[in-house]
């Protein structure tokens, strides 16, 4: 007989609000790891852009491609401060059997690795990507979800980029990178952004020509926002005027898309833990009113006031810390399917470390406060009240 | 059961001075206990009895420490209870005090075994001592073949001698006993009576015994007699309808 014990034996006399409990609590919990790790996420990407990049857009939207061409590009080089830079054209493939199209980049090889530090690919296999066209690199994580490995085919369906007769198109998987920052997600296809244009140049596929945007790494001693400036400044009579900004800015510009949802977010993760705490507080007093006599009968056989504080604060973390923990591990468990569905829009999502141990020490003080209400006044109560009800 | 009990003061075991206590209720004062004396000597059987509300629970409580006194003094076993701070109170009330109370006041979530084993953890021995004590006490009500039992499972007089194991389990010096018969029928209470005559003649513990019950103050070695905040001996107050 011990203390644990009779706490597991209060538990267990009400099985069905125990369960309910612990279950609201492993949603609870698992809905603000989740939450949390979408804007984290969201956020690691904006604070690990580079200084030394900016991004060329279109003045008239996300979605409308720049010009592609020899000449544009030079013109966007001739700009003083710009170092390198490369195309970068959404593919929006889709996997046979799915529907929800993943991220996919035509890309100019030997600059993405030049201005992508970032991307961590050996040589034997970034050289193998440079001498196939038809061939691409996948992100680690991207790699793990699909099974594939060097040497592999990639069959993706065009959405925006179908063949004219209707055929998939093929890939050679020529490395898998890893990344070093939060910025460059490892759930992404780079291939080569010439095999689209040549593809769609001899009429095999349909599609908008062009660049959705371009990556230019800036010298050093320049400053991102006056390169960006001028390169805005060059377009602004045409052929088409674009927006240029720092990477950070234009990460910061992507969330900025999804409208106040990262505010949004954030906020009902913490009604989820708010109203996880007034739940957890409600069982506990129910509990503590169910066991007023109870408390009587230790304090009359001789247990200290303690004793009711410990037994209600054990019970509490009893609660939580099984709720919580299923929780943490629910949200860490389900990491890699929700990587897959939030590939497009958050294609960074993990549940870090930081939010799991935040959301251990908010099950902590949860189970503290809601414990210690009923442990106070149980600590309180005089035995012969106690054992008059 | 342990032999861990201290050693007896001379004179009476339980004396009490002068004790008055007063409750309020609906806003008044209402004066329980009015400069009560009262002498037990150790070993003795003493019952109370006494019209409801008259204030025989209150001095069990008091004895027992669950309760101050407005005024007096109370020293039970060489100790002056009112003047213990309220830790060392219960400590106190774990070495020297075991209680059955009218309604049994088993934990429902514990088993028999468990509910005589809980007052043991107080004490300094070991789990497997603890376990092998409770049996014990248990196999001493009759009740060793139904250790697993929760109370739900168990009749009231079974509770009852229950909670009675449980009182001695850790060898008390004082039994307060509170109405101890009052939800059980005849025949049980005939077993559980026999019970508190038997364990307080064998161990030597002083029982003080609240009762209505006529027959069960008949076991008693002295009854004495609670009227309008004063005791008064059984002999002189009631002879006819408590006869000694």
């Amino acid at each position: 007989m011990s203390l644990t014990r009779l706490v597991w034996r209060s538990l267990l006399a009400h099985p069905l609000r125990m369960v309910l409990t612990v279950l609201a609590v492993t949603v609870g919990i698992f809905l603000y790891c989740f939450l949390t790790s979408i804007v984290g996420s969201l956020d690691a990407a904006v604070k690990a852009a580079a200084g030394n990049r900016i991004v060329v857009a279109s003045a008239v939207s996300l979605f409308q491609s720049l010009p592609a061409s020899a000449a544009y590009l030079d013109g966007i080089r001739e700009v003083e401060g710009v170092e390198t830079l490369t195309r970068f054209t959404w593919f929006g493939g889709v996997y046979a059997g799915e529907n929800a199209p993943s991220p996919q980049f035509g890309v100019d090889p030997p600059a993405l690795l030049d201005i992508y530090p970032e991307v961590q690919l050996p040589d034997a296999e970034a050289k193998a990507w440079l001498e196939d066209r038809k061939g691409g690199i996948v992100g680690r994580q991207l790699a793990q979800q699909r099974g594939l490995k060097v040497g592999d085919q990639l069959v993706l369906q065009g959405t925006i980029y179908p063949h004219v007769d209707g055929s998939p198109w093929t890939f050679n998987v020529r490395g898998i990178y890893s990344s070093t920052k939060a910025n460059v997600d490892e759930v992404t296809m780079h291939f080569h952004w010439s095999y689209l244009d040549d593809t769609l140049e001899r009429g095999e596929a349909f599609g908008p020509r062009g660049s959705s945007v371009y990556l230019v790494r800036i010298k050093q001693g320049y400053r991102g926002e006056e390169v960006a400036a001028a390169i805005d400044a060059k377009f602004e009579r045409g052929p088409q005027r674009t927006r240029t900004g720092t990477e950070a800015a234009f990460q910061a510009s992507w969330i900025g898309m999804l409208g106040n949802l990262p505010t949004f977010l954030g906020m009902i993760g913490g009604a989820v833990v708010v109203a996880l705490l007034f739940g957890v507080v409600n069982t506990m007093t129910l509990a503590a009113r169910e066991r007023v006599r109870s408390m009587g009968i230790l304090k009359a056989l001789g247990f200290s006031d303690a004793v009711p504080v410990r037994l209600y604060l054990l019970e509490s973390l009893l609660l939580v810390g099984l709720g919580g923990g299923g929780g943490i591990a629910l949200a860490w468990g389900l990491q890699g399917s929700f990587q897959k569905v939030f590939a497009q829009f958050v294609p960074q999502y993990a549940v870090g470390q930081d939010t799991m141990v935040v959301a251990a020490l908010i099950c902590l003080g949860i189970a503290l406060l809601a414990g210690l209400i009923p442990a106070w006044g149980a600590a309180r109560l005089k035995a012969v009240e106690a054992l008059r009800q | 059961m342990a032999a861990t009990r201290p050693e007896r003061p001379d004179g009476p075991l339980i004396r009490m001075r002068g004790v008055s206590k007063s409750y309020r209720r609906g806003g008044q004062d209402l004066l329980i206990l009015d400069g009560m004396d009262l002498d037990v000597a150790a070993g003795e059987f003493l019952a109370l009895m006494g019209p409801s509300g008259s204030g025989k629970s209150t001095i069990l409580n008091l004895i027992g420490g669950l309760d101050n006194a407005d005024a007096g003094e109370i020293v039970v076993a060489g100790t002056d209870v009112g003047r213990l701070p309220k830790s060392a109170l219960s400590a106190w009330r774990a070495r020297n005090v075991g209680f059955v109370f009218q309604a049994f006041n088993l934990l429902p979530v514990l088993t028999a075994l468990e509910n005589v084993e809980l007052p043991l953890m107080l004490t300094p021995l070991s789990r497997k001592q603890r376990r092998e004590q409770a049996r014990f006490a248990l196999e001493i009500v009759g009740l060793a073949d139904r250790e697993d039992h929760r109370p739900k499972q168990l009749s009231g007089g079974q509770e009852q001698r229950v909670a009675i194991a449980r009182a001695m389990a850790t060898d008390p010096t004082i039994l307060l006993c509170d109405e101890p018969t009052g939800d059980l029928d005849r025949v049980s209470a005939e077993q559980v009576l026999e019970i508190i005559q038997e364990l307080g003649r064998k161990n030597g513990t002083t029982v003080v015994m609240v009762t209505h019950d006529p027959r069960a103050s008949e076991r008693a070695d002295r009854v004495l007699y609670l009227d309008k905040g004063v005791l008064v001996d059984g002999s002189a107050s009631a002879p006819a309808a408590h006869p000694r």
